[in-house]
């Protein structure tokens, strides 16, 4: 009668876990890049990696450097790295989610990173949380970490989604309804045929935003689409089926119809702020955003470029594929070519725009961006705003110049 | 374990991290102190002053503080601004756990937002789960705070902490 989260964390603890529990538990894979690394490093002092080769360090966030003293700061954490032989990525490879994704998440692995978004991994089965650079410091000195095993709701989502109409949508219909705190310190778990239906990678974005809502991880059932997942990057042999027991005891649950669920835009500056598109539509936009954790994978990339085939993009137009393995993929496609026929400058692999360190919005300016945050400032300038939503919707806007809703453009 | 020390500011619900310190400052300062002058800078360009004008001021805040990314700079400016103490109605859980870690108190206290105001004088008892208002004549009552917490805000932080009885145990 457990769930995901306490099947995995009663395994990997020895013990047998329900929520509430506090277990101790060894760390598969613990990381942190850029913006949580060089204070992870100050703090584990006199300390050595304990296990180099299930550490990872990634310069993805300040990427590429755009000053000397994130040069600076950068050179600190290639030396630690190397200095402890873990595998590092430099500025290019892509963003610390993507690239865990691809290459050291599989089922029943605990991951910590250094990075709120590592909840990312449950769509994979891990059961992967973000912590900060202490705990980061403390995993790296000792391997292990304390969790306290959360109590789970059960998100329920099912029927078809309508054309046009992705993942984003279904999280962003969700956080209309919980709120960003609605799930803190909880496991939100996603069921139901569309999520079965899902692709790995939209199944990603459901677990990317499961701590806009407050929580502690987003856990997808490891089946035979995360199996294909796991194989298509050469690690078939990490597959084991991870499904919650049927009798499993939820402190909530929360039923989505897919049919209904509309594109949807979450409006300056909370996540939760969230409408249907159609209340904003002809709002102006000085920029629209492509990528990020949440939504710079393939499928994204081609989403957009199947509704900017032939256009060319009013609002500027900036992407960043998540990953190098994206990027590729997209050039293969002739998803590329597409979006920069259509205007748009394309990013080295990476956060980019996201966090406001690389491209940064003017005074007063307003971006329509496919990322999981559009905080005060969270793009650089604390006087614009920032909209979230899509790559569907993003590149329906784009067009025009103006928020637009991406039902009937699509090719 | 006690904290005495004036309300410098009372902060709505779903201050976040990016509110805390802003993003694009902490990938090139990794010295706190200097990185605490940005401290809630968007909303408030007073407040490093105001804190440091305080003995131990305490930061009063609604519900879901620290939401956002995993940024440890956060609880750090605050803690570099001079803050003894945070009390919210609520805490979202990675800013919690950090707090805790680099020895920041912090209490979750559902009446005190609504309840207190700029400049009041509050005394904090964290075994016994009790703010004291002096201005208001009041007590406001939370959950104690766990033993092995409170051990760790005593030792300074988690590493400091692990340290002290040598790792994990199970």
């Amino acid at each position: 009668m457990k769930t995901i989260s306490e099947k995995i964390l009663s395994k990997r603890s020895g013990v047998d876990a329900a929520s509430g529990d506090i277990v101790t538990v060894p760390v598969d894979l613990v990381f942190a890049h850029d913006g949580t690394l060089p204070l992870a490093i100050q703090e584990l002092g006199r300390h050595s990696v304990k296990f180099p080769k299930s550490a990872v360090a990634f310069c993805d966030h300040a990427s590429p450097s755009p000053s000397e003293k994130v040069s600076n700061v950068q050179t600190l954490m290639r030396q630690f790295a190397r200095t402890y032989g873990m595998d590092f990525y430099e500025n290019g490879d892509g963003i610390c989610h993507q690239i865990v994704l691809e290459r050291y998440a599989s089922p029943y692995k605990i991951i910590v990173g250094g990075d709120s978004h590592t909840c990312t991994h449950g769509a994979l089965g891990a059961f992967a949380t973000g912590m900060g650079s202490t705990d980061v410091a403390a995993i790296m000195a000792y391997g292990k970490t304390w969790l306290k095993v959360p109590e789970t709701v059960h998100v329920e989502v099912s029927g078809k989604l309508p054309k046009s109409v992705h993942s984003k949508d279904v999280f962003l219909e969700l956080l209309s309804r919980i709120t960003a705190d609605g799930a803190t310190y909880k496991a939100l778990e996603f069921y139901g045929d569309t999520v079965e239906t899902m692709s790995v990678e939209s199944r990603a974005t459901l677990s990317n935003m499961a701590i806009e809502a407050g929580a502690k991880v987003g856990m997808c059932a490891a089946d035979e689409k995360v199996e294909a997942y796991l194989a298509h990057y050469g690690r078939g042999d990490e597959f084991t089926p991870l499904y919650a027991d049927k009798d499993a005891i939820y402190v909530d649950e929360i039923r989505i119809r897919a049919e209904t669920v509309v594109p949807m835009i979450a409006k300056p500056h909370k996540v939760d702020k969230v409408v249907p598109v159609t209340e904003l539509e002809g709002q102006e936009l000085d920029q629209v955003c492509i990528g990020s954790c949440t939504n710079g994978r393939i499928e994204d990339l081609r989403a957009a470029a199947r509704i900017l085939d032939g256009h060319r993009s009013k609002a500027r137009l900036v992407v960043y594929p998540a990953s190098r393995d994206v990027l590729l993929e997209a050039l293969k496609e002739g998803v590329l070519e597409t979006l920069l026929k259509a205007g748009a400058s394309i990013g080295p692999p990476g956060c980019g725009f996201c966090i406001g360190r690389t491209v940064a919005l003017g005074d007063g300016e307003v971006a329509l961006s496919t990322q999981n945050r559009n905080f005060k400032g969270r793009m650089g300038n604390d006087t614009s705003f920032i909209y979230l939503s899509s790559p569907s919707t993003a590149a329906a806007s784009a067009i025009e110049g103006k928020i637009t809703d991406p039902r009937g453009l699509e090719h | 374990m006690k904290i005495e020390g004036k309300v410098v500011r009372v902060f709505p619900s779903d201050t976040n991290t990016d509110e805390i310190i802003a993003g694009k400052y902490k990938y090139d300062e990794l010295d706190l102190n200097k990185l605490a002058r940005h401290t809630f800078e968007s909303l408030d360009t007073h407040f490093y002053d105001d804190c440091k004008r305080l003995k131990d001021p305490i930061l009063v805040a609604g519900a879901n503080f620290g939401c956002g990314s995993s940024r440890e700079q956060a609880p750090q400016v605050l803690k570099a601004c001079g803050i003894s103490c945070v009390i919210a109605d609520s805490f979202a859980r990675i800013f919690y756990r950090n707090g805790f870690n680099i020895g920041l108190p912090l209490v979750e206290c559902e009446s005190m937002s609504n309840n207190v105001t700029r400049g009041e004088m509050l005394n904090v008892d964290f075994g016994k789960g009790v703010i004291r208002s002096e201005n208001q004549n009041a007590e406001y009552h939370f959950k104690p705070i766990p033993q092995f917490m409170q051990e760790l805000l005593a030792k300074g932080g988690l590493m400091q902490y692990l340290d002290a009885r040598g790792g994990f145990t199970d």
